[in-house]
């Protein structure tokens, strides 16, 4: 089993070629940058420092303690990538122990069975990049053209999810009370998200909407 | 030497030696002393196993890990089981061990009593079967994060009738299930048990059965704490809960229903320990049962209690001395909880007693670790990781130097530091200078040049463990510093820039220390002597070099030669 890690970089590494990927990091300023002057340095130089190691998943059994850097004493072997996409990835970081790692990807695995929604792209089939972690629904805002798309699998709170449609959207702060979350249930009913505990709400979505609060509820 | 006690009188005042340091220290005086002290030393701990010959470590069946790391105090006869006709406790490190061994264990040590295998691999369940049935005194049997090949459940079933001894029982790491019956009849005659940690597979309808059998627990681990909502339930599990009176640390949470945590309510005011490490809740049910342990010392859990889960943590838990946030997605892209730095400044403001921390994150900024050590001066332990290496000062883009420099300087007691971020060689100035009490420092992808090597090694007084991965260090700081290496337990380098030749010299110069390189590209001296090796570990030598070495491992020894194969 070969397991890819990837930075944590805001660019969105390794995604590139997933037409569903979210690439407004790339392309749009993120709500912070457009509302609150914050310039984000260009992290794409780090690309070049980092090793460039593919992490086999038999080498997971050796690895570290969450703090404890080095103890993992079995070496990686050193190759390239076969996947072209791939940009840098770091082996043994985060230093999580090998069990965490596991039960992390046990996490976002459980995410995908239960919750796999497929995405209609343009004859791609089947949903998110990687094709096993990612739970994608379109998205979209009252008043704008274009509709979007978002990984659900991310977020574990509405807060989280919130915060990441804010910043999608470009929403301004005084126009965020404005809005409504509603999303289309397995039934094709219309719901208000909030008025659901995540659990119940992640587990039905099938699309997410942006409603001005003076519109009707039902469209 | 002109003085010599009988042997009867020193084996009685070394009976009175409780601590493996003082066991060892002992040991090491002269061959009488080390030959009189075994006989009555009853525990044995592994941790570096590299301390020692391991061809001589302990008995047949210990092989140390390839590559593993284990410290052993104390040599061990090679081979004799015979050696320590009294031996009652083992606790191994990152060994490994296997069926055979435990089964001479079982069968070799009438009085033996405490077995613990920490990150230990190489043996099954059918191992454990040989200690459950043939250890009559077993109080402990402690298999916390090993790695065991599970080939069925039965072994628990081979504890015999008479067997009331146990103390402590900890199979949390095992995957398949045990005979629920076999599991409630041990649990029913031990009464002196007072840790169970279940596995994931012991599951909730049953725990209430068992809790029931052992109201004087006072550390339990839970199995999956999930099952279908149903209030007979509920309220069994919250009556069995209600009768321990004496619990104090609870862990666990595999796969969590919310709606079963209130049933834990009662014996929360007693919690110290909490681990939630594995429920994977959110953060509104994880602050209604944290907010209700008035009394928790230590609190580990997932970063889903986001920094409002921390704020309120902070206006409860007044006690709570260490904390751990461990990353639910630490390999994903983008954050996908709402957990930052502030999460850890509340907590440092909101609880006085606050000494351990290890936070994964993914946004810093000085201004805030500032803050946490001028709120918690006494800090002991402060253990960061922020998931993007060379991750700046979100605010002013800035590297972290400022902040770690504020927590070296401030937080005087510090004795373990783990570094991440953008760092430059002015964070390894202010290390040098301020952390004269730190014992172990890891570091990452952080430093400028050699200076920053330099200034942790003629700096840090205190000094035992340095572990470096990904840093610009190099030949000049190492041997400038080599007689520093002598004084520390042992040093770690990986993908640094510290050259084959270096290594050499190192080996030549300091005929205490053992330098190895670790290198999967073939015999270092393929390639030239200015080629980096991949890796290096230097350690204080106790009894000669390594024979047993795996083919990716070479030590530089003071021969010519200068390089001496396995």
């Amino acid at each position: 089993m070969e397991v890819q890690l990837e930075l944590a970089l805001s660019s969105g590494s390794g995604k590139g070629s997933d037409p569903n990927q979210d690439c407004d990091q790339r392309k749009k300023r993120s709500f912070e940058e457009a509302f609150m002057g914050v310039k984000k340095k260009d992290v794409d130089d780090l690309h070049e420092t980092l090793p460039l190691l593919i992490w086999d998943g038999n080498e997971e059994k050796k690895q570290q303690f969450d703090g404890e850097l080095l103890e993992q004493k079995h070496i990686p072997k050193l190759a390239i990538s076969n996947n072209r996409e791939d940009n840098f990835v770091v082996v043994g970081w985060p230093p999580v122990k090998s069990w965490r790692r596991q039960f992390c990807h046990q996490i976002s695995h459980r995410e995908c069975t239960t919750n796999y929604v497929n995405v209609e792209n343009n004859g791609g089939g089947g949903g998110g990049g990687r094709g096993s972690n990612s739970m994608y629904v379109k998205v979209k805002m009252e008043g704008v053209g274009i509709t979007r798309k978002l990984n659900l699998s991310v977020h574990r709170s509405y807060h989280s999810l919130t915060a990441k449609l804010i910043a999608m959207f470009g929403i301004c702060e005084e126009n965020v009370e404005k809005y409504k979350l509603t999303y289309q249930d397995k039934e094709g009913h219309w719901l208000l998200a909030r008025d659901v505990p995540w659990e119940t709400f992640i587990h039905s979505v099938q699309r997410l909407k942006l409603q001005k609060m003076a519109t009707t509820f039902y469209s | 030497m002109a003085y010599s006690f009988p042997e009867e009188v020193l084996e009685h005042v070394f009976s009175f030696l409780s601590s493996d340091k003082d066991r060892n220290a002992v040991s090491l005086v002269c061959k009488s002393w080390y030959e009189i002290e075994r006989w009555c030393r009853r525990r044995i701990f592994v941790g570096n196993c590299y301390a020692v010959s391991p061809g001589e470590a302990a008995f047949r069946g210990f092989q140390p890990r390839a590559g593993g790391l284990g410290r052993l105090r104390v040599p061990v006869d090679r081979g004799d089981v015979g050696a320590y006709p009294l031996l009652e406790e083992i606790k191994l490190k990152r060994m490994v061990v296997t069926d055979e061994c435990l089964e001479l264990i079982s069968k070799s040590f009438k009085n033996f009593k405490v077995l613990v295998l920490s990150s230990c691999e190489g043996f099954t369940t059918d191992g454990l079967a040989s200690i459950a049935a043939n250890c009559r005194h077993l109080r402990e049997l402690d298999l916390r994060e090993s790695e065991v090949e599970d080939l069925s459940g039965h072994w628990l079933s081979h504890f015999p009738d008479n067997c009331t001894s146990l103390v402590s029982l900890n199979m949390s790491c095992l995957g398949s299930e045990v005979s629920f019956s076999a599991l409630e009849r041990l649990v029913a005659r031990s009464p002196n048990l007072r840790t169970l940690r279940l596995n994931r597979a012991v599951p909730l309808e049953k725990l209430a059965n068992l809790i029931r059998r052992a109201p004087q627990l006072v550390e339990l681990g839970t199995g999956a704490y999930s099952a279908e909502i149903r209030s007979d339930i509920l309220l069994n599990l919250t009556e069995a809960f209600s009768a321990c009176k004496q619990l104090k640390g609870l862990s666990g949470f595999w796969d969590v229903v919310p709606a079963y945590l209130p049933a834990m309510y009662s014996v929360c005011s007693g919690i110290t320990s909490l681990n939630l490490s594995y429920a994977t809740i959110q953060s509104f049910d994880l602050v209604k049962l944290v907010t209700q342990c008035r009394n928790l010392q230590r609190l580990w859990v997932l970063d889903y209690i986001e920094d409002s889960g921390l704020e309120a943590l902070a206006s409860s838990c007044k006690d709570l001395q260490e904390l751990r946030v461990f990353p639910s997605d630490p390999f994903g892209a983008e954050p996908n909880v709402s957990l930052t730095e502030q999460g850890l400044v509340s907590v440092s403001e909101g609880c006085p007693k606050l000494q351990s921390v290890l936070y994964f994150c993914r946004q810093m900024s000085n201004a805030a670790l500032i803050s946490i050590a001028k709120n918690r001066p006494k800090m002991v332990r402060f253990r960061l990781c922020i998931i993007e290496p060379r991750a700046p000062d979100y605010l002013t883009l800035e590297p972290l130097d400022a902040g770690f420099g504020a927590i070296v300087e401030n937080c005087k007691e510090l004795r373990r530091l783990s570094l991440s971020g953008l760092l430059t060689d002015r964070v390894f100035k202010y290390i040098g200078t301020h952390a004269k009490k730190l014992e172990m420092l890891s570091i990452a992808f952080a430093g400028d040049s050699d200076l920053g090597l330099h200034h942790v090694l003629s700096g840090c007084e205190s000094l035992r463990k340095l572990e470096i991965r990904d840093c610009p260090f190099g030949d000049k700081a190492l041997l400038a510093n080599a007689a520093k290496l002598e004084t520390m337990r042992s040093l770690w380098m990986s993908s640094c820039s510290v050259s084959y030749g270096a290594c050499k010299l190192l080996g030549q110069k300091m005929p205490t220390l053992n330098v190895e390189v670790i290198d999967e590209r073939g015999p270092p001296d393929s390639r030239p002597d200015s080629c980096p090796v991949e890796r290096l570990y230097v350690y204080r030598m106790v009894a000669g070099r390594r024979v047993d070495m795996p083919g990716f491992v070479w030590t530089m020894d003071d021969e010519d030669s200068g390089l001496r194969f396995s």
